[in-house]
């Protein structure tokens, strides 16, 4: 019988001689972190459960809408690609109330935020990193229900190249407006959340916002008709045209609606007119105000982002 | 002309906050090793120890790290390692994966950090805890996380702020044994930021001592802890006796609870106070000449 043997090894420590990448692998691994921290990977169940949730939420739509047109097929009051975007504003706004404040609110409750700004990562770098990974999110979110949209379309067509050839133009044009509605969702929610450690308060003051500036903009710019309906005169059909109270400057007060602001960009960049009673009121403004305001919109909350963590104190 | 290049180095280092002095003209350098930097609250060791982070930048002077100042390039930041006094640690995620996140955003590329992790895990002794989240750890857990955090990257030098706050005696004894192996056997250089003098005096090489915004103290912690001239006569009984059979011999002595206390002439005292200590008839069981104790630091006026 051969006697056990053993031997005991100290490992100790061992100096890192490996490859050091600096302030470019630091922002990456923010970016990284941030996508993963919003779709809970890496993470428990629980964490998983709302961005899975949302996320089925918000592709819905595309999918059904996929399906009735592969199998009934497309007809021309079918909701476009620029609809689709109108369709899911009001679930991607709460899905980026919800998710947003994740990667900002637990790095300031939790004290992580000292470790980062201590290592090769400027208080820019992090913000920067941050508002990336929740741009991607929600860019593979709208992106992937129009990719949906469109082979449901595709599908649906009588000659799947001519439906191509004509309207290749779509895949452009839902790209660019995709890219104005997530900065949009992205910039907003990621701001508020920077005036907050607690993600609930985020999140509602958020969905409050943009619940609040639906009825508020109604008052101020749709009449009322005989039935007690809020429409806008330009949608009045072969009803009665009626007048708003604010008159002539009902217009600018449509822009209120915080909602709708990226859809009336996305608006310019489809040629299909919008039948929204808010979209037609600003269709009346020269181009420049809805991008203008768009722009002031997503520049301000990110500006506000960046100069709120560039006060914190560790 | 060469310059000498040190691990830290304060020259003419001042921080205002409006009308508040933090630090006033402070100089010193640290060189390899475990710096104490010692003072009570207020005294300006967070105040220095975030203008060396780069968290905050100087009003006026300089604070440099191996001769780069943090405050101007954040790359320069990439071989500090820095543990807080606060909470910092998130709670849902694993310590293996929250350090191999760390080691990353130290710079150190993926695959490099999962082996970096595991080995640092290792090293403050959470091998078989690390796949647990975080907030099942005890708060003795938790300090070593944060020691693993500022060792992932394998930084040439490490700032702790209060490394043994919240910890029991063993916990303590744990971690400071930890860092003292840390700073000597790996040859990763320590900075301490404590107001406990204990832990200073039993793992750091050198001291610098603030107060209220000055360096007012700074040098080997044996140059502190030396002899004193004063010899300590510790007895069971008989005090009295003993003090009166050394005045017979013409020393000058006090009680001090259980001691007799005598300030040390010369060498030939020892004999009088053995003869005192028979013709007092007490029971010694000690005597010793007291050393010095960094708590005699606060005790001396600032500056003397």
């Amino acid at each position: 019988m051969s006697e056990a043997q053993g031997e005991v090894f100290d490992l100790g420590y061992h100096h890192y001689e490996g490859p050091r990448e600096g302030r470019m692998r630091a922002r990456k691994a923010i970016w990284i972190n941030g996508v993963r921290t919003a779709l809970g990977i890496g993470r428990g169940w629980g964490s998983k459960a709302i961005p899975v949730l949302l996320f089925i939420a918000t592709m819905t739509p595309a999918v059904v809408l996929s399906i009735i047109a592969a199998t009934l097929g497309a007809t021309e009051d079918f909701p476009s690609h620029d609809d689709y975007y109108q369709i899911i504003s009001t679930l991607l706004i709460i899905f980026s109330a919800i998710i947003a404040p994740e990667l900002l609110c637990p790095d300031r409750r939790d004290g992580v935020i000292s470790l980062y700004l201590v290592r090769p990562l400027s208080t820019t770098d992090y913000v920067a990193g941050r508002w990336a990974a929740f741009l991607t999110v929600t860019l593979a979110l709208v992106y992937l229900g129009q990719v949906v949209l469109f082979i449901g379309f595709v599908l649906a067509a009588d000659e799947i190249w001519d439906y191509l050839r004509d309207n290749w133009l779509d895949v452009p044009r839902f790209l660019l407006a995709g890219l104005v509605v997530a900065i949009f969702t992205t910039t907003i929610p990621l701001a508020v959340s920077a005036f907050t450690t607690r993600r609930a308060y985020a999140a509602a003051f958020v969905i409050g916002l943009f619940i609040i500036s639906i009825p508020v903009s109604a008052i101020l710019s749709l009449c009322e008709d005989d039935q007690g309906q809020r429409r806008s005169e330009f949608a009045a059909g072969e009803q009665e045209p009626c007048r708003p109270a604010t008159g002539e400057a009902a217009k600018w007060f449509a822009l209120i609606n915080l909602g709708a602001v990226p859809i009336h960009v996305s608006d310019l960049i489809f040629p299909e007119e919008n039948n929204s009673e808010f979209a037609q009121l600003v269709a009346e403004l020269p181009h420049i105000v809805p991008v203008g305001w768009y722009l002031l919109l997503t520049a301000g909350p990110g500006f506000v982002l960046w100069w709120q963590y560039k006060r914190i104190s560790i | 002309m060469l310059y000498t290049l040190y691990m830290l180095e304060a020259k003419g280092l001042t921080k205002r906050y409006g009308d508040v002095i933090a630090l006033e003209s402070v100089d010193f350098q640290i060189n390899e090793g475990i710096t104490g930097l010692l003072g009570p609250n207020g005294a300006g060791k967070s105040t220095t120890i975030k203008l060396f982070l780069g968290l905050i930048e100087p009003t006026s002077g300089s604070a440099e790290v191996i001769g780069q100042k943090p405050y101007e390039s954040v790359e320069s930041r990439a071989r500090l390692g820095y543990m807080p006094e606060h909470d910092c640690l998130p709670a849902s995620v694993t310590a293996a994966e929250f350090l191999t996140h760390m080691a990353q955003v130290s710079g150190i590329p993926p695959t490099y950090a999962r082996t970096r992790a595991a080995d640092t895990l290792r090293h403050v002794g959470l091998d078989e805890e690390r796949y647990r989240s975080i907030g099942e750890y005890s708060t003795g857990m938790k300090q070593r996380v944060k020691l693993a955090q500022a060792l992932v990257h394998d930084p040439v030098l490490v700032l702790l702020d209060e490394p043994t706050a919240g910890l029991d005696p063993g916990g303590r004894e744990d971690m400071l044994a930890l860092i003292k192996r840390t700073g000597q056997e790996f040859g990763i250089s320590i900075l301490l930021s404590s107001h406990l003098m204990g832990d200073v005096e039993s793992i750091c090489d050198r001291i610098i001592v603030l107060e209220e915004g000055h360096v007012t103290e700074e040098g080997e912690v044996s140059q502190f802890t030396q002899e004193t001239q004063t010899l300590y006569i510790e007895v069971d009984d008989h005090l009295e006796e003993l003090v009166e059979a050394l005045s017979k011999r013409g020393i000058t002595a006090t009680v001090d609870g259980l001691s007799v206390v005598v300030q040390k002439e010369s060498e030939e005292q020892y004999d009088a106070i053995r003869d005192a200590i028979v013709e007092a008839d007490a029971r010694l069981r000690r005597l010793a000449p007291r050393r010095h104790g960094l708590t005699d630091i606060f005790r001396r006026a600032p500056n003397e």
